[in-house]
């Protein structure tokens, strides 16, 4: 074998001895990498920033705005324990209590990106935790109610009468806050039992079954 | 987040075109790479050349290693691939008849359809003779029905059932890979050159 | 050294480098579509529709051809049958810009054409038959179950290879 065929293939064969070794360390590398959890959901600090800001809230009067309008967009939910929704709860609020907030069924309400998802509770507690969890998750659309139903009754079922030194727009918004409270029942005699609407299951796709299987074969 | 076409990131219609595009370079690559001839495909067997090891290692390990890396950094979701159910004699016993046709033939249905684009008549009789196959498979089906359909493992993967790390298995993979293409050519330098 | 390599125009590529960009194409594939390569299963379209249009009752009546008959939908409308186009198409074009395109039946000088065509004849059925059975050949079970890792992928790339080393044996007159 002459001498330049000899070197040639040493050369060649050095070659692939590089690209096997670099193989092997790519291989290796895999195993060597830091096992880290893959977290699900938007970052930490990302969340501090949806938490510090008010976007998520909504006030009663927005609230009754779109309910009087027959919003087909939103979806209230009460947050609170169930003894208290059966004793009294906005109309067609889906009860999800804190505790039940992964329960299959009632998960599809709240993470799904087609409805306003609006929590409610007494004041905003238990609302605001639920908004936690599920915004930290990466849930779209979650909003609470600012106030909750204290608030609520304060504005729209008992709803102050502004002062006279009062702008104009205080006693539209008083007004409008009157007739709210009419179309949401207040004023009606006790004795009639108030029919309490069954809040109507809204048909949400599930979008669990948006995900295609991919097909395979031979 | 891969895989795209099942998690709606491409629509659905293109799925077809994107077939005939990947189907063109794996066609391309296979010929390139000398899988139309089937004196070369047989070589792997005699030892006088070793291109169907080299080319089936190096692209199982790329692809191997390639696809988890991708699943570490989120680009794909591993478990959303398709892995094919385990039919436990069917894989077994369907293997056999095929290691013997390999054998006759010299060619596999992929190779086949590439020398028969170049025009390797022997080829175009191979692609006859699956069809055959696939004929004779359909026809004698009802006895074959429970052998087809039997020991159903599910769509098992090696980490399940070795219970180990996956990247492990990818690593001694690798090195399996690696030990065998130094010993083929080790094999190559001793065994009757052929020429073709 | 130089002279061969003029006279010899069949170079084909570097084999490693050949199995790097094939490896490139299944992490695509993978990527794009969420399933792998494939081969045989082109043919069984093409076997489903030709029985099913020269026959079509005992193509409806019999177990097999009848999980791939749907109501007004082709057989062929089938990811594989789409992607085997394109190998097909694919192989072509790599054959002219080689100038490998020829017809020729090869075969180890040993033999006579007629036995290679015989056996291919023979080798096709068989191989035809055992893919059905494995429901997969070497590149859609083989290539692209090792790439997942799956075990039906493992069991049958090594039952393909360990048998073809056993009878190498016996067809050794064919090759070498």
């Amino acid at each position: 074998m002459s001498k330049t065929y000899k070197s040639k293939k040493i050369l060649v064969s050095r070659r692939y001895q590089i690209l096997a070794l670099v193989l092997v360390l790519l291989a290796g590398g895999l195993l060597l990498l830091p096992k880290y959890h893959k977290s699900e959901g938007i970052s930490p600090e990302l969340f501090v920033k949806n938490a510090l800001s008010t976007e998520r809230y909504i006030n009663t009067d927005m609230l009754a705005d779109r309910l009087i309008n027959q919003d087909p967009t939103i979806l209230l939910i009460d947050t609170r324990p169930e003894a208290e929704y059966n004793e009294f709860a906005l109309p067609n609020a889906i009860n999800i209590p804190l505790k039940d907030f992964f329960d299959e069924e009632l998960n599809g309400y709240i993470n799904q990106d087609i409805y306003d998802v609006i929590l409610y509770s007494n004041d905003n507690f238990y609302s605001n935790e639920a908004w936690m969890i599920g915004n930290r998750l990466g849930y779209k659309n979650l909003y609470v109610l600012q106030g909750g139903l204290n608030e609520w009754f304060k504005t729209i079922i008992d709803p102050k009468y502004p002062d006279e030194t009062m702008p104009q727009e205080a006693f539209e918004l008083y007004s409008f806050r009157k007739a709210a409270g009419m179309y949401f029942g207040v004023g009606v005699a006790k004795t009639e039992t108030l029919d309490k609407p069954k809040p109507k299951k809204k048909v949400i796709t599930t979008p669990k079954k948006k995900k295609r299987v991919p097909e395979g074969g031979c | 987040m891969g895989p795209l076409i099942p998690n709606g990131l491409i629509p659905v219609e293109w799925n077809y075109i994107i077939a005939i595009f990947i189907g063109m370079a794996f066609g391309y690559i296979l010929e390139a790479s000398g899988f139309s001839s089937s004196r070369k495909l047989a070589g792997v067997f005699y030892g006088y050349d070793f291109v169907v090891l080299k080319v089936f290692f190096t692209s199982a390990v790329v692809a191997v290693i390639g696809l988890y890396y991708m699943d570490y950094l989120s680009w794909v979701d591993i478990s959303q691939l398709y892995v094919q159910p385990t039919y436990l004699w069917a894989a077994i016993i369907g293997g056999m008849i095929m290691g013997v046709g390999f054998l006759a033939g010299g060619f596999c249905p992929g190779t086949s359809f590439c020398g028969a684009a170049i025009g390797k008549i022997d080829a175009i009789y191979f692609t006859i003779g699956l069809m055959f196959g696939i004929f004779i498979f359909a026809e004698a089906f009802d006895i074959l029905e429970p052998l087809f359909d039997g020991s159903n493992l599910g769509h098992i993967t090696l980490p399940d059932t070795l219970n180990m790390s996956p990247y492990w298995i990818v690593f001694i993979f690798t090195i399996i890979a690696v030990v065998s293409f130094a010993i083929s050519d080790k094999i190559r330098n001793k065994v009757k050159k052929v020429f073709y | 050294m130089e002279n061969k390599k003029h006279a010899n125009r069949h170079v084909y590529w570097n084999p490693y480098f050949g199995g790097f960009l094939l490896g490139l194409l299944i992490i695509l594939t993978f990527y794009l579509t969420g399933r792998g390569l494939g081969a045989s299963g082109a043919l069984k379209s093409g076997v489903v529709t030709v029985v099913h249009t020269v026959a079509p009752n005992h193509a409806e009546s019999n177990a097999y051809y009848s999980k791939f008959i749907k109501e007004g939908e082709s057989p062929m409308n089938n990811w594989l049958v789409f992607e085997a186009l394109g190998v097909i198409l694919g192989a072509f074009l790599s054959g002219a810009f080689t100038g490998r395109l020829k017809f020729k039946i090869e075969h180890s000088p040993k033999i006579t054409g007629k036995r290679r065509l015989i056996f291919a004849l023979i080798g096709g059925t068989l191989f035809g038959l055992g893919a059905q059975i494995a429901r997969g050949c070497t590149s859609g079970a083989a290539l692209s179950g090792m790439a997942v890792l799956s075990v039906g992928g493992f069991i049958t790339m090594l039952s393909i290879f360990g048998t073809g080393f056993v009878v190498a044996y016996f067809f050794r007159k064919n090759w070498i």
